[in-house]
C-alpha cells in the first residue's frame, strides 16, 4: 500500500490541476484532482486527504462553502488558492476553518513550503498533543505556561502568554485578526486591532532574534498572523 | 405689522397738507392787521411748496385748492364767507390758485423724476451686486439661491421661489424664500419665464402685497431675468465642456492603455517564449549556463508580468472611483518588510535598508495597497539607481498629524520641470532612457496615497532622489495611537 502522503487539488483550471499533479507527483506524494466543488467533496470522503488544496473561485459552489462543509467531518489541513486584492474571501475560507492559503500567481517553492507545512500541522494535530512547542531557541510549554530561550525563562505578561500560547497551539495555519481578537479578548471588535498589533509588536521584541526581521510570528498582510514553529 | 392701502396713506398725506395749510391760515389770521394780502398769499404758495415737496404732486394740487379757499374764506372781504366782494380780488384769487397749482404741478414733477432717477440708481445697484454674486458659480443651485435672495430684497416680496431645470433637462431645482411657505392668501403672484434661445430655463414666482408689479419693475424684473438666465446658459456650457473634457480623457487613457499593454505585456509575453520555446527545442544544444539563463528569464518575466496586470487593476479601480481602502492600524516598518520580501528577487544586487524606528506610531493604513504603493517606488527605483546602489526607507512623525515616509535612491536627478508630472499617468518624461514599464506604477501610488488622504511628491538630493509622502495619523474612525507605555503591558 501506498504510505506516501495524500493530495487533493480542487480547481477548475486544467492547467493549474495539470501543474500542481505534475510537481507534487514528482515529489512523491499521491495526487487527486477535482474540477468542482461537489466532486472535491467526494473525492474527499472516498480519498481521506492529509492536505486539501481548494480554489476558492469555483464554478458549482462557493468555496467558502466548500471549506465549512469540508470541517463538518475531516481534519485535514486546507490551504486556499486565491488571486490577490481578495482579502474578504481569504479572511472568510480561513474563519471557516481553512488552515492557510496561497496567492496565485505562486512559486514552485511557495505551494511545496505550505503543503510541507501542512502536513507537519496534520501530523502534530493526529498524534498525541504535545504540551511543549519548540521555536528556534524559544521553547514554549503549554502545561506549565511558561517561555524560555536556550532554557532561560522570559517573562511575558498573561495576555502577551494568551496571544502566543493560542499562536503556537496553531502553528503553521493563518490565523485571521478576528479569529485572535475573539480567542485572546473574548471579542473581536475591530478597534482593538491596534491592541493586537501592539502586543505582537511587544511579543516579537521579547522573542525574536530580530523584530525587524521575524522568524515565528510572522504577519499575513491584512489577513492576519501565523506562527512559525 | 399691516402697511396702510394705497388710498389710506393718501388720504393721511391730504390731511396732514391741510394741516399745514390751516395753521398757515390761523397764524395769518393773528397778524393779518400787519401784513398786506400779497405777502399772505406768498405765504400760502410757501406752505403749497412744501406740501408738495413732502408729500407730492396730488396732494400738492389739493393743497393748493385747500389753500384758495382759505385764503379766499378768511382773507378777502367779505370776511367768512366764500362770496368776493371786488373784481380785482377774483382776479387776484384765481392767479393765485393758478400760480399755486403751476408750482405743485412744477415741484410734484421735479420730485417724481427725482424719485425715478433714484429707483434707477437702486436698480442699476442691485442689478450690478445681482451680476457679481452670479460670476462664476458653478452649479445651477447657487444661481438658484442667489437668485432668491437678491428678489426678496430688491422687490420686498412676501415670498420669492425660483425654479431651475439642471443641465441634463432631467430634473429641475426648486429654491425658495422664506424657508417656510407663509400664508399666500391675499398675496399676488408674479411669474416670470427665465429663458434664452435654448428654450425655458425655469421660471420666476414672486409673491407680493400689492396687486401686480409696476412697469419700471417688470422692466427690472426681466433684466435680472435675462441675466439669470445667461448665468444658468453659462453653467450649462461649462458642465458640458468638462464632460466632454472627461470623455477625452477616459478616451485618451484607453488609447494610452493599449499601447501600453500591447507594448508592455508583449515584451515580456516576448522574452518568456522565446526563452520556453529554446528550453524546449530538442535541436538546440544548450550549455547548462544557457539553460539557467533562459530559466531565470522564464521566472523574471512572469513576475514582471504579474506585476503589470497587478497595476492595470489598481489603476483602472482607481480610476473607476471603486478602490476601496481596507483600513486597519497598521505598523509601516512591517508593509516595508512585506514590501522588501516580495521584491527580493528583483533587488538582487541592490541594497534595501528599513530605517523606521520602532517608537513609530500606528498609522491607519490599506496594508495591502500600501505595500503596493512601496513595491511600485521600490520597483521604480531599481529601473533608474545604478546596480548596486541603497534604496533607504525611513519614516518619522512631523507633527500630531502627519507622518512622513521618505524613499531615497541614488537614481539620476529629475530635471527640475518634470518633477511635478512623474506622478501623471503613462508619463515618461522626453530624453529619457526608455525602461519598460507601463508608465502606471507612479500614477498608482498617487492614487492610493490620496484616497489615504495623504500626499506624494518626489525631490532632488545632493545625490540621488527621494520619494516624500504624508499621510495622515488620524482617519475617520480612527484616533491616534496612544503610546506603548499607557498600555498595561
Amino acid at each position: 500500500m501506498n504510505t506516501a502522503p495524500r493530495i487533493l487539488v480542487i480547481d477548475d483550471e486544467y492547467q493549474i490541476q495539470r501543474a500542481m499533479r505534475t510537481i507534487l507527483t514528482q515529489e512523491k506524494y499521491q495526487v487527486f484532482t477535482a474540477s468542482t466543488g461537489e466532486e472535491g467533496l467526494a473525492l474527499a470522503y472516498a480519498s481521506q486527504p492529509d492536505v486539501i488544496i481548494l480554489d476558492l473561485g469555483l464554478p458549482d459552489t462557493d468555496g467558502i462553502d466548500v471549506c465549512r462543509r469540508l470541517r463538518e467531518w475531516s481534519l485535514a489541513p486546507i490551504i486556499i488558492l486565491s488571486v490577490r486584492d481578495s482579502e474578504a474571501d481569504k479572511i472568510g475560507a480561513l474563519d471557516q476553518g481553512a488552515d492557510d492559503y496561497l496567492t496565485k500567481p505562486f512559486s514552485f517553492d511557495e505551494l511545496l513550503a505550505h503543503v510541507r507545512v501542512a502536513l507537519r500541522h496534520n501530523a502534530q494535530s493526529r498524534g498525541a498533543k504535545t504540551n511543549i512547542i519548540q521555536a528556534g531557541r524559544i521553547s514554549i510549554d503549554l502545561a506549565n505556561h511558561t517561555v524560555a530561550r536556550d532554557g532561560e525563562s522570559v517573562k511575558l505578561t498573561a495576555t502577551e502568554y494568551k496571544l502566543l500560547a493560542y499562536l503556537a497551539s496553531n502553528a503553521g495555519r493563518v490565523l485571521t485578526h478576528k479569529a485572535i481578537l475573539t480567542h485572546v479578548w473574548g471579542y473581536a471588535d475591530f478597534r482593538e486591532m491596534e491592541y493586537l498589533r501592539v502586543y505582537v509588536l511587544q511579543l516579537r521584541r521579547k522573542l525574536e532574534e530580530n523584530p525587524r526581521k521575524p522568524q515565528m510570528i510572522i504577519t499575513e498582510s491584512g489577513v492576519g498572523y501565523r506562527f512559525v514553529a | 405689522m399691516k402697511l396702510p392701502s394705497t388710498l389710506g396713506r393718501h388720504a393721511a398725506k391730504a390731511f396732514l397738507s391741510l394741516l399745514l395749510v390751516s395753521a398757515v391760515t390761523v397764524l395769518m389770521n393773528s397778524m393779518r392787521d400787519r401784513f398786506s394780502t400779497a405777502i399772505i398769499a406768498l405765504i400760502f404758495l410757501l406752505s403749497v411748496v412744501l406740501s408738495t415737496t413732502l408729500w407730492g404732486m396730488w396732494v400738492g394740487i389739493f393743497s393748493s385748492f385747500a389753500a384758495f379757499l382759505e385764503f379766499n374764506y378768511f382773507f378777502f372781504p367779505p370776511y367768512y364767507s366764500f362770496a368776493v366782494g371786488r373784481t380785482e380780488d377774483i382776479i387776484v384769487l384765481v392767479v393765485f390758485l393758478a400760480v399755486a397749482m403751476v408750482i405743485s404741478n412744477l415741484v410734484g414733477r421735479e420730485q417724481k423724476r427725482y424719485e425715478e432717477v433714484q429707483a434707477r440708481e437702486r436698480d442699476a445697484t442691485h442689478l450690478y451686486e445681482l451680476s457679481i454674486a452670479l460670476t462664476g458659480l458653478k452649479e445651477e443651485k447657487e444661481i438658484a439661491n442667489v437668485l432668491v435672495g437678491h428678489l426678496i430684497e430688491i422687490f420686498q416680496a412676501a415670498r420669492v421661489e425660483v425654479v431651475i431645470q439642471d443641465a441634463d433637462g432631467k430634473e429641475s431645482i426648486k429654491v425658495s424664500l422664506p424657508k417656510e411657505a407663509p400664508a399666500l392668501f391675499g398675496l399676488y403672484l408674479t411669474r416670470f419665464p427665465l429663458n434664452t434661445h435654448r428654450g425655458d430655463l425655469g421660471e420666476i414666482q414672486l409673491w407680493t402685497q400689492k396687486p401686480g408689479l409696476s412697469t419700471l419693475e417688470l422692466h427690472l424684473l426681466q433684466t435680472i431675468a435675462s441675466q439669470a438666465a445667461l448665468s444658468i446658459e453659462r453653467v450649462y456650457l461649462s458642465k458640458a465642456e468638462t464632460r466632454a473634457k472627461i470623455l477625452e480623457e477616459s478616451d485618451q487613457l484607453k488609447t494610452a492603455l493599449l499601447s501600453s499593454v500591447s507594448h508592455d505585456l508583449r515584451t515580456p509575453l516576448a522574452s518568456i517564449e522565446a526563452s520556453a520555446t529554446t528550453l524546449f527545442n530538442p535541436q538546440v544544444n544548450l550549455e547548462p549556463e544557457a539553460r539557467v539563463e533562459l530559466q531565470t528569464i522564464l521566472v523574471e518575466e512572469t513576475e514582471h508580468l504579474n506585476q503589470l496586470v497587478g497595476n492595470l487593476l489598481n489603476m483602472s479601480r482607481i480610476e473607476s472611483g471603486v478602490l476601496k481602502l481596507q483600513r486597519n492600524w497598521n505598523s509601516l516598518s512591517e508593509i516595508v518588510e512585506a514590501a522588501f520580501n516580495r521584491m527580493r528577487r528583483q533587488s538582487r544586487g541592490f541594497i534595501l535598508e528599513n530605517e523606521i524606528s520602532d517608537d513609530l506610531p500606528l498609522i491607519p493604513l490599506d496594508s495591502v495597497l500600501m505595500e503596493q504603493v512601496l513595491i511600485n517606488l521600490i520597483s521604480n527605483s531599481l529601473k533608474y539607481a545604478p546596480k548596486g546602489s541603497q534604496i533607504c526607507i525611513e519614516a518619522h512623525q512631523a507633527d500630531t498629524d502627519w507622518v512622513e515616509v521618505t524613499l531615497t535612491n541614488y537614481g539620476p536627478h529629475i530635471p527640475a520641470e518634470y518633477l511635478d508630472h512623474i506622478f501623471d499617468k503613462f508619463y515618461s518624461f522626453p530624453n529619457q532612457v526608455r525602461v519598460s514599464g507601463t508608465g502606471l506604477g507612479l500614477s498608482i501610488c498617487k492614487g492610493i496615497v490620496e484616497a489615504h488622504g495623504g500626499m506624494i511628491w518626489v525631490a532632488n538630493l545632493a545625490e540621488g532622489i527621494a520619494f516624500h509622502m504624508k499621510l495622515p495619523i488620524r482617519s475617520e474612525g480612527f484616533q491616534p495611537s496612544k503610546p506603548l507605555k499607557d498600555l498595561e503591558i
